[in-house]
Order: C-alpha cells, then structure tokens, then sequence
C-alpha cells in the first residue's frame, strides 16, 4: 500500500513538472511542437482520406452486387443472342436456388423508355424487374417507405420503389408514402403505387425504378416483352466458385435445350481492389516523412534546452529527485506536449475532412451520403503523436537523468 | 548537549584525475562528527575543497577513500536511489548562487522539494511551502518571480525551500556570498534561528570570519584537513 502510495504521488507529480516545464516555456513549446501538430494533421486526414474514399467506393462497387454474387445465364439453343426469360428458365433456376438452399436470390431485367409523371412533372425512367433479395443483393435499402414484398405481387395496383431522382424529381419528397405516379405503358396510362425511395441515384438524366416480375407480367409486360434476364445469387465468399460450377450443372439438368452459364462476378473477382491501397500508402508515406522531420526539430529543441537545463535537473536532484524520477518527469513533458499537440492536429484533421467545401473542391463534386470520420484514423493520430513524444523524449531524458549533480551545480 | 549523531566522516579522501591523467588530491583525510543541533562552520580560502566537502557531507558526492556513516549506517554504499531519498527528507541545501528554479514563483520554488514527498506532505505542499515562506518574512510575495526579489529576498526563499520538509543536516555554501554586509547577517541571523528553532544541524561553508563567529564550533578547511579554529586562536 505504501509503496503503490508512493507510485501513485510520484506519477501525480511527475505530471504536475511536466506541466509546469511546458507552462513556463510556452512559446518554445508551441514552436517546436507546430511541426508535430502538422505531421499528424496530415497524416490522420491521409488515413481518413483513404478509409472514407474506400468506403464511398466499396458502397459504390456493391451497387453492382456484394460479394460473392453468382450471376446466372441461360441462353436458348435455338440461336438466339441473348439470355433467355420465361418461365421455364426462371422456374428452374429457383427450384436450383432452393436445392441448394442460397439465401438470397433475385432475378434481374430491364425494360427502357418509360416516362412517370406526378404533380405536372414528368421524368423519364428506366423500369428494373427484380425480386424482393435485389435490395440486400446490391446493398440497397428504401431509405423512405419501404422496399418491395414478396406479398406486393397480389397488389391490385402495381408497386414500385423509386430511385432517388424520381424521388425528389417527381415532388414525393413533399408528400408520404403510398403515393400514386402516372406510368405510360405502351400507348396507355396506368396509375402505379410508390411504396418507397431509395438513396441513390443512377448517372444520367433518367430515374430508375423497381418491380416485382409478376408486376411487370401482369401490367406491362403485353406492350413491351422483356428481352431478356439474369440470375443473381449473393453468397458467402468461401467456395463461391465451386458453388457457382455446380449451381450451373444442375441447374442445366433442370432446362433441356438451354445451355446455362453460372459464375461470379462481384468486384472482387475483379480484383479491382489495389489502387486504392497504393494511393492511401503514398500519402500515408509523405505524412510518415512529415512526421519524421517533425520529430527531429522536436528533438533537436528538447537536446538544445536540455543543456540549459541541466543546472535545474541537479537543483532538482539535491533536493531528493531520483534519477528514475528525472527520466519520467522528462520524458512524461515530451509526451503530454506531443499528445497535446497530436490532439489538435486530429482536431484540424477532422474540421478538414468533414467540411462540405473542402471536398467538393478536392472531388470537383458534392458528394450524397458523406461517410463519418474514422474513428480509426482519429485514434492512429494520438497513437502516432503519443509515440513521437515517448521516442522523441527518451534521449532528452536519458541526457537529464545522467547529470552528475556535483557538476550541475557547480558554479 | 548534542543530540544523536547523524554524519560521521573518518579519513574522508578526494581526489579526482585530471585530464593530463594526473591526480589532483582535494581532500587529505577529514575527520568531522556531526550531530542534531550542532551548529557548525568551515572557512578556507577560495579552492581549497570546501564545496568537495559539502557535497560528500550532503551525500552528493562519495569519497574516495575513507568512511562516512549518515545516521550509523555506512554511506559510501548507499545506493543513488536511496540517498536521493535520504537528501529529500534529511537534508537542506542553500547555495551561494540561491539556485531559484527559474520561471518558478517563489511558492512553487518551495513546493518543489515537496514534489519528491509522499502521502501527506505531497498533498498538503501548498500549505507547507506557505507557512514556510511566512516563516522567512515573505508571505507577502508567495507569487513572485525569483529576478524580481532581491539578493536577499532569494535567499530567504531559498532557506524557506531548504527547511520545507524540515531536514536533520541543513547544509549552506557560501549562503551570504552574493549579499552585502547587512544582508548577510540578517540572512545568516534567520538560518541560525530557523535551524535552532527545529533542532537540526547547520553546516555554513563560508570565507567570512564573522559569518563564522555565529557557529558554536569554527574549523579551518587548509591543505585538504580541518583545523578547529578555536585551538588556533588560542595558541
Ligand atoms: N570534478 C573536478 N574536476 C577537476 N577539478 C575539480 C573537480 N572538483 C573540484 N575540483 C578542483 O578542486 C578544487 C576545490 O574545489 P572546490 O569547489 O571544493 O573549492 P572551494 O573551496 O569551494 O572554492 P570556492 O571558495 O571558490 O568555492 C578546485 O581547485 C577545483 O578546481
Ligand atoms: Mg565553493
């Protein structure tokens, strides 16, 4: 008890010294330590930098399809040139899906050249046909109502989820959900059902909009055929492929007179994945030298006032100051000072970061959904600052702890 | 009347080599016994060894040869931990150049000593180094920096900073040499009360004879030994 008493007022007061020191040199402190707050400002915005960029792109390939997606083809043998849609090809392929028990499964297609109009607006749009796993497929959610239901198949009007184009272009921001838009089909008008919007948004001018296949047969599909679809399937990564393989043989058991094609096809098996990586180590690597040179004018500072310091450090040891304690009491100033400093450089890092001007002026763009700041890159940045303090302290106070005190008080 | 005896020194040698690889002996064998509330003084010209002296009598430095016990135990073994510990709670120090922690208010130049105490002391610093700054007449300047008291002001500091954790050895060099005349003797006059006042010794390393006449035993440092004074002034 004693003993730890004594650990503990020991480590009060090394603090408290430490404390002192900088307080009184102010001004040199802050000097030497700009440096270090510059280094960890960069370097936690180019770890911030590369986690959200990674983010936003990860988000933005899963829009294709969330690893392992197994896309599925079956194509007519008569010849034609395209992936066949009927019946018989969709039946087999969710008799195949259930066989082998895959969680997620959704058939996808696209009919063009629909306009929408609600409220006197009128938008061009692009109509998807998918089951209710498309949204979880392709990491798509409504972000206002609901996504499509298995049940929506039995609607008396048909249902549709908007993109977010449609969303706002069409004024169903103002109102809530359901709301009836007007869909030409052919020749003729229908009055669909918007059960919900989603968040994003697809390149051109055009909205995008999503049904069930039922729906589509039973409203759209006399005016305008579908041509053609896939079959997709998101599954877990480990054996995708082999799944894939088999998936496809048996699948084509189930359809004589169909050649069937079952592969991955996510970013991942791309491999798309590097450039990324190369580009968070570049500027991990110019803020790592940034760092360095910080440090070593740090140093340079603590060595330099280490010398005029060292009258004090055997003032300090005549009146009971052990050398170990010495060590700490040095080595403790460099770390708050450079914890400190780290800290504001976090703080600068982040006020950067996740300023709406500062990024549409480095993307050229506003981005939609601004990913939060990493909260890894926030603590990478003390770590750092915490390290460059302890590493930048030893020296000095290996130096203050080495004074012979006959010598350092000598006049 | 002397209380128990807490520094003894037996043939005390020391001689450091020089950079022509010579030896250059300081110290000849001192012989000196130490106890509570001896109040004592050393007198030698400029360069004769006494700060060598004080600082082995201060367990700042060791002897080359010789014995040195602090408080019957042998002080030439004395690890570095331990005898930083024995200096922060046996032993004063007041130096001729004060030796003020820069950019330190007076009270925190006596709180520092305190930094390296232990449970009470620790946290009652602000107290203690108080009271001991009203104790030197300078409750009124608790906030000031040390370059804007006077000479002697400093100095009164420094003794307040040397008696805070209430040493057995109080150990001055040349406490009046930066100061006039006057302000020595007051200076010198209030060493010798406080250390009077607490019981523990006073060791003052000085080259003035007056400053020596306040000390009840006078030694003459010559030649690397101690002469007592009061002998030579008899013959
Ligand atoms: N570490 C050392 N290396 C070389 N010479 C030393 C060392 N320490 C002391 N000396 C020499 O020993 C002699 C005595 O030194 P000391 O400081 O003890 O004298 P002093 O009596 O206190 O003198 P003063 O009255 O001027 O303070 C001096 O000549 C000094 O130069
Ligand atoms: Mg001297």
């Amino acid at each position: 008890m004693n003993s730890l008493g004594r650990i503990f007022t020991g480590f009060v007061a090394a603090l408290l010294e430490a404390w002192q020191e900088l307080r009184i040199h102010k001004l040199r402190v802050l000097l030497s330590l700009i440096g270090v707050t510059i280094a960890v400002a960069s370097l936690t915005t180019a770890v911030a930098a590369a986690g959200m960029a990674q983010q936003l792109m990860t988000e933005q390939l899963e829009r294709n399809g969330r690893p392992a997606l197994i896309t599925t083809y079956a194509m007519n043998e008569r010849g034609e040139q395209v992936p066949s849609v009927s019946p018989q090809v969709t039946e087999a392929f969710a008799k195949t899906a259930e066989r082998f028990n895959v969680e997620y499964a959704s058939m996808v297609s696209r009919s063009f050249g629909y306009q929408v109009s609600a409220q006197g607006a009128t938008l061009d749009s692009e109509v998807m046909i998918v089951d209710p796993d498309y949204a979880p497929i392709h990491r798509i959610f409504a972000q206002h109502g609901r996504w499509l239901e298995a049940e929506d198949a039995q609607n008396l009007a048909p249902a549709v989820v908007v993109d977010r184009t449609l969303y706002q272009g069409l004024g169903l921001d103002q109102g809530s959900f359901p709301a009836s838009v007007e869909m030409n089909a052919g020749n003729q008008k229908i009055t669909v059902t918007v059960i919900g919007a989603t968040s994003t948004k697809e390149g051109g001018l055009g909205g995008q909009l999503w049904m069930l296949p039922q729906t589509y047969d039973h409203w759209f599909a006399a005016s305008a055929p579908l041509t053609d679809a896939s079959y997709e399937m998101w599954v877990p990564i480990e054996g995708s492929e082999v799944l894939a393989a088999h998936f496809g043989s048996q699948m084509q058991t189930e359809l004589p007179g169909y050649s069937v094609q079952s592969m991955r096809s996510d970013y991942l098996s791309w491999g798309a994945d590097e450039s990324l990586k190369q580009l968070a180590l570049a500027a991990g690597g110019i803020a790592g030298v940034i760092l360095l040179l910080g440090s070593l004018s740090l140093l340079n500072v603590a060595m330099v006032t280490m010398k005029q310091r060292i009258r004090e450090v055997g003032i300090r040891r005549s009146f009971g100051a052990t050398t170990g304690r010495v060590f700490f009491s040095v080595m403790m100033e460099s770390i708050v000072a450079t914890a400190v400093a780290g800290g504001l450089g976090v703080l600068i890092s982040v006020a950067v970061v996740t300023n709406p001007k500062v990024i549409s002026l480095v993307l050229g763009q506003g981005i939609d959904q601004m990913p939060g700041f990493p909260v890894g890159a926030a603590l990478t940045g003390i770590g750092v600052s915490i390290a460059v303090g302890a590493l930048t302290g030893v020296l000095p106070a290996l130096v203050a702890a080495r004074v012979r005190i006959v010598d350092a008080i000598r006049v | 009347m002397s209380g128990a005896q807490l520094l003894k020194l037996e043939n005390v040698t020391r001689s450091v080599l020089m950079p022509d690889d010579s030896e250059l002996h300081i110290l000849n064998g001192i012989s000196l016994s130490v106890s509570e509330g001896d109040h004592i003084a050393i007198v030698g010209r400029s360069g004769t060894g006494k700060s060598t002296l004080l600082n082995i009598l201060g367990l700042l430095d060791r002897p080359t040869s010789g014995n040195l016990a602090w408080r019957g135990q042998d002080a030439t073994r004395l690890s570095a931990r331990r005898a930083a510990h024995a200096r922060g709670r046996d032993l004063g120090f007041v130096f001729q150049q004060f030796n003020l922690l820069p950019g330190r208010t007076a009270l925190e130049n006596v709180m520092a000593p305190l930094m390296y105490a232990t449970g009470r002391d620790f946290w009652r610093r602000r107290t203690l180094a108080t009271e001991a700054l009203e104790k030197v007449g300078l409750g009124a300047r608790l906030d000031s920096m040390p370059q804007t008291l006077s000479g002697g002001e400093q100095q009164r500091v420094a003794i307040a900073r040397a008696l805070v954790r209430k040493p057995r050895v109080v150990l001055a060099d040349e406490p009046t040499g930066a100061l006039d005349v006057t302000t020595g003797r007051a200076v010198m006059e209030l060493l010798d009360a406080a250390t009077l006042e607490s019981g523990a010794a006073l060791i003052t390393i000085t080259h003035d004879i007056n400053v020596a006449a306040l000390a009840r035993e006078q030694f003459r440092l010559e030649d690397g030994v101690l002469k007592g004074l009061a002998a030579e002034v008899a013959q």
